[in-house]
Order: C-alpha cells, then sequence, then structure tokens
C-alpha cells in the first residue's frame, strides 16, 4: 500500500514540478502559435462523443442483464463477451478501428472514427458500471409501479432507472477518465499532430492531448521536458474526472440509505 | 435428437419472448453489441492478417528476424520481448498489489478503506502515456545512473513501470474477493485462538485463493497489451534480450510504432495484424480463464 502511495505521490509530485511551463498562453492560442488549444479542445470532443455512443448501449444492455435476461447461454455468452471487451489491449481496439471503421466504413483519420473506436473501450465500464448501479436498487420501486399497472418496460425506467441515476453517470464519468488519455486506440483511427483549427466536422482529424505527447517523444525525438505542460493539463483532466466519479460515488453511497 | 429438438424449442421460445415485447428486442439488440463487436473485431484482424499467416505461417512465432528488405516477418524476439517484460512486470505487482489488497481489506481501519481504495483508482486511471513520459523523465536516468549503464531505456525500466499499472488490476478484483470472505469464518478462527496474522493467511486466503489467482491473470492481460508507455521506455530493439537491462521490443509497441510506415495492404502491413491477432488471442485466453477461475471460486 506504502508502494502505491508512493508511486502516486511521486507521479503528482514529478507533474508539478512542470507547473512553471504552463501559462495563460498554452490555452487560448493555437497551435500553430505554440498554444494547445486545438489538443485540449480535441480531447474534449473525442471523449464526449464516444461517450455519447457508449452510453446508452451500455445502459441499455445493463438494463438488458440485470431486468429481462433469462439465465441461460446466450446471456452468459454476452457476458463473457463483455469481459473479453474489456480485456482487449488498446492497440487491438485500434487496428480494429482503423481497418473496420476507418476502411471498411470509410470514415477515414477523423472524430467519427475516434467516437466509435472509444466508444469500445467506454462500454465495459459503463455496462459494469451501470449494472451495479441498477441491481442495488430496491425490488420494491419497481414492484410498487407495476402493481399499479406499470408495463414492465415503464416500471423500469420511470423507477429503477431514476433511482440508479447517479450510479450510472458516475459509470460514464469514468469511462470517461479512461479514454480521455487514450493514445493506442486513437494513433491510427482519428488524430494528427497538426491540424488547421478545430474540426469542422466529425468526418476530419482532431488534435489531441495524448497523441501529441506520444509522438513528439517517439517519433519526433522531443525531449520530455518540453511536453511538461500538455502532459500535465492530460494528467489534470483524467484526475478531475476520476475524481468527480470516486467523490459522487461515495456521496450517492451514503445519501441513498438502500445502497449500503 | 431429443436433445437437438429440446435445444430448439428453447432457442424458438427465447425469440419467441422477445417478438411479444419490442422495449426486450430493443435492450436484446444492445446486448449483443459486444458479442458483435468482438466477433467484428476477430474477423476483421484475422482478414488483415491473413496475407500474412499464410506466407509466413508459423515464422510470424517463431522467425528470429524482422527484416522487411530480405522480406523476413520473425515475430519471435517480440513476443519473447512483450513476455519478458510481462512477467518482470508481474514478479514485483504480485506481492506488492496481494499484500495490498489483504492490507486494505483486513488489517486497515474502516474510515480509510475508502480514501486509499480511491487513490489506488486514481492510480489505475492515470493514462499510459503519461507514464511512459514519467518514466523517461524520472526512470530511465534513474536507471541509467544507478547500474551505470548508457541508456536507461531497459526491459526492467518498463517492468517497473507496468508493475505500476497493473497493481491497481491486482488489488482492486482481489481486494473484492477477499473482503467477500463470510465474516463468522474469520471470527470463528479468531475464536480458536488464532492471531489476525494466521486468520489471514489459515483462513482468508485460502477461500480467496482462486480470486487471487485471477487478479494476476487479468493483470497478465493488462500488463502484455499495454503498448503506449512501454514503447516510450523499453529502447525498442527487436532482439532476444540477454538481460534485464537490455533493451526490448514488445508486440504492442511494435506495431504502433510500425503501422504508420506500413503501406495499406502490403505484407509488412498484414505481418502487424498478424502480430495483432496474437496477442488479441493471448489476451482472450488469458481473459477467458480468469473469469472461469473466478466462476470456479465462487461456487462452493
Amino acid at each position: 500500500m506504502v508502494f502505491c502511495l508512493l508511486a502516486f505521490f511521486l507521479i503528482a509530485v514529478t507533474l508539478f514540478t512542470g507547473i512553471g511551463t504552463l501559462n495563460v498562453d498554452v490555452f487560448t492560442k493555437s497551435a500553430l502559435q505554440g498554444g494547445a488549444l486545438e489538443m485540449i479542445v480535441g480531447t474534449v470532443y473525442l471523449f464526449l462523443g464516444a461517450a455519447a455512443i457508449a452510453g446508452p448501449i451500455g445502459v441499455f444492455t445493463a438494463i438488458y442483464l440485470v431486468e429481462y435476461a433469462p439465465s441461460g447461454k446466450v446471456t452468459r455468452i454476452i457476458d463473457q463477451a463483455i469481459n473479453n471487451l474489456a480485456g482487449v489491449p488498446s492497440i487491438i481496439i485500434g487496428l480494429f478501428g482503423y481497418t473496420f471503421f476507418s476502411r471498411q466504413l470509410g470514415f477515414g483519420i477523423s472524430l467519427m472514427s475516434g467516437w466509435l473506436t472509444l466508444s469500445l473501450m467506454i462500454l465495459p465500464i459503463v455496462i459494469r458500471g451501470s449494472e451495479e448501479a441498477i441491481r442495488i436498487v430496491p425490488q420494491g420501486f419497481k414492484q410498487a409501479a407495476l402493481g399499479l399497472g406499470a408495463t414492465k418496460w415503464k416500471a423500469i425506467s420511470l423507477t429503477t432507472l431514476i433511482a440508479a441515476a447517479p450510479g450510472i453517470v458516475t459509470s460514464v464519468i469514468l469511462g470517461i477518465a479512461r479514454v480521455a488519455g487514450e493514445t493506442a486506440a486513437i494513433l491510427f483511427t482519428s488524430s494528427v499532430i497538426i491540424t488547421r483549427g478545430l474540426p469542422e466536422s466529425p468526418f476530419e482529424p482532431v488534435m489531441a492531448l495524448s497523441y501529441n505527447i506520444y509522438v513528439k517523444i517517439v517519433a519526433q525525438g522531443t525531449e520530455p521536458e518540453r511536453v511538461f505542460g500538455i502532459a500535465l493539463i492530460l494528467f489534470l483532466i483524467v484526475v478531475t474526472f476520476s475524481l468527480v466519479a470516486i467523490i459522487l460515488r461515495i456521496y450517492y453511497r451514503r445519501k441513498q440509505p438502500w445502497l449500503s | 435428437m431429443n436433445m437437438s429438438n429440446k435445444t430448439l424449442n428453447k432457442i424458438s421460445s427465447f425469440f419467441l419472448n422477445l417478438k411479444s415485447q419490442p422495449m426486450t428486442v430493443v435492450l436484446f439488440l444492445c446486448a449483443s453489441f459486444s458479442v458483435i463487436i468482438l466477433f467484428l473485431m476477430l474477423f476483421f484482424v484475422a482478414r488483415e492478417g491473413a496475407l500474412a499467416f499464410s506466407q509466413f505461417g508459423s515464422d510470424l512465432f517463431f522467425g528470429m528476424q524482422w527484416d522487411l528488405e530480405s522480406n523476413l516477418f520473425g515475430g519471435f524476439p517480440l513476443l519473447y520481448g512483450s513476455l519478458m517484460v510481462t512477467f518482470g512486470a508481474l514478479i514485483i505487482a504480485i506481492p506488492v498489489g496481494v499484500c495490498t489488497a489483504i492490507f486494505v481489506s483486513e488489517v486497515l481501519p474502516f474510515y480509510l478503506r475508502d480514501p486509499i481504495k480511491s487513490i489506488i483508482e486514481l492510480l489505475a486511471s492515470i493514462p499510459s502515456v503519461i507514464y511512459g513520459f514519467i518514466g523517461l523523465l524520472v526512470v530511465v536516468p534513474f536507471i541509467a545512473s544507478t547500474f551505470g549503464i548508457v541508456s536507461g531505456q531497459t526491459a526492467l525500466t518498463s517492468s517497473l513501470i507496468l508493475s505500476i499499472m497493473t497493481i491497481p488490476t491486482i488489488v482492486s478484483v482481489s481486494g473484492e474477493i477477499i473482503s467477500a470472505v463470510p465474516k463468522n469464518y474469520k471470527e470463528a478462527a479468531l475464536g480458536l485462538g488464532a492471531t489476525k496474522w494466521e486468520t489471514i493467511k489459515s483462513v482468508v486466503l485460502p477461500i480467496s485463493k482462486s480470486g487471487i489467482l485471477a487478479s494476476i491473470m487479468l493483470g497478465f492481460g493488462r500488463a502484455v497489451g499495454e503498448t503506449i508507455a512501454v514503447s516510450m521506455i523499453s529502447g525498442n530493439q527487436a532482439h532476444v534480450a540477454s538481460s534485464y537491462l537490455d533493451a526490448v521490443y514488445t508486440i504492442p509497441s511494435f506495431i504502433a510504432i510500425h503501422m504508420g510506415e506500413a503501406p495499406v495492404g502490403s505484407v509488412e502491413y498484414s505481418a502487424l495484424f498478424g502480430l495483432g491477432l496474437i496477442l488479441l488471442i493471448i489476451t482472450f485466453i488469458v481473459n477467458t480463464l480468469a473469469d472461469i477461475v473466478v466462476k470456479r471460486g465462487v461456487q462452493p
């Protein structure tokens, strides 16, 4: 445990030594002028779109698994597939995204390909988180609605789903935290090192913080110190999302008495 | 015959059930999305890699050289590099991870558990490119000066960073299993006069054995597929490394670095997908086994 704490503090301290490299220009100036505006906005675009795709599918899957799925082979296969999807290395997701979304479906190197690829990484996190949130809601809520004559879907969407909403939102935020800094999956599918301004349609490539750090260091041989600023911004974005998710979870566990 | 009729009946009644409730169909389709994607993934990666497999066959696993000009595509040094780095990481991560899990769920006072778990979760959410960055900035110079070698980009460096990335997986999965050990088992042991440590050793650990094993396998799956951090700090040299102080190249980092320059449809491109397929199958097997181990462990 001490090891983990040490590791975390080491990482935080190291990154904060780079705080001097940050200034207002980084946030407001375009990349062509030495800022990071397009990278920050590009990263936000990427994870918001991916969450918008994975969110509904993930929540529906979770509802199906908890409330509808008959216990049998089909359900077991779905369950197993979700676990396997969660375990697929991000570089393979990237390869798949490139052959399928970029080439087969013809989206090219674009925001759209990035969204779809990243949504595959968020999906298992949203499913597992929402499943947990839905499972924990007392059956009584739903049964009361059923007793009043609601159909099954109505009962679930009007009671269970609303009671589970905080947990579901938390899982989506956790999913965002997991992909906001993802590099391997967008390496071939959506990002480029420099663009002229922000993408105007989902079918244009975007810049991203993580991609820039990686390519600058590995392909262009930039000294790590020179990307300190963007690394710090990325770290802050990801840690903020994780913290929000963690705090939300703890808060709602206390607030909703049936949860513990 | 009877058997197949029964399954047929089951399947048809399953679909009939779907038909009577429109919302169920929508939900079922969403749920099957993961299955479909997984199949598409296998199919597409395999399709792109087929050319290389048909030309080189097992050479993709066992060939010693990857040389574009002489048309050699041997993945053995990469496979070796991947396994070497992963095992190095696990050797560090298993003891630290399991001890942390025991400590957090058995020893730590209750009010400290949430904060500590949160920090471990934060550790898991840090992007790999940041780990690579920190590795370059801190660990690489440290390794170079400690061992007096020219470049600190070694297998050891990668194993160190990878272990930090794997520990959260091991802690969270095995921690969950350890805290699920029934309380009365522990109380029985304590009541017989066992010390806390004896209880952990002879009651908690044997019961959660399979969960811990599963967490290690999931950690393996995560470490073997890690791309970005490793490709930044492992030195990237495709040879069979003689020691942990040598530079290595792993399958995922090789794919990440070479995909950009391989012309679409070329043999090299296909060979990279072939490597990807090997990696995908390795992680499939490991993850499925982990699942089976967990399910076995849960049933008494």
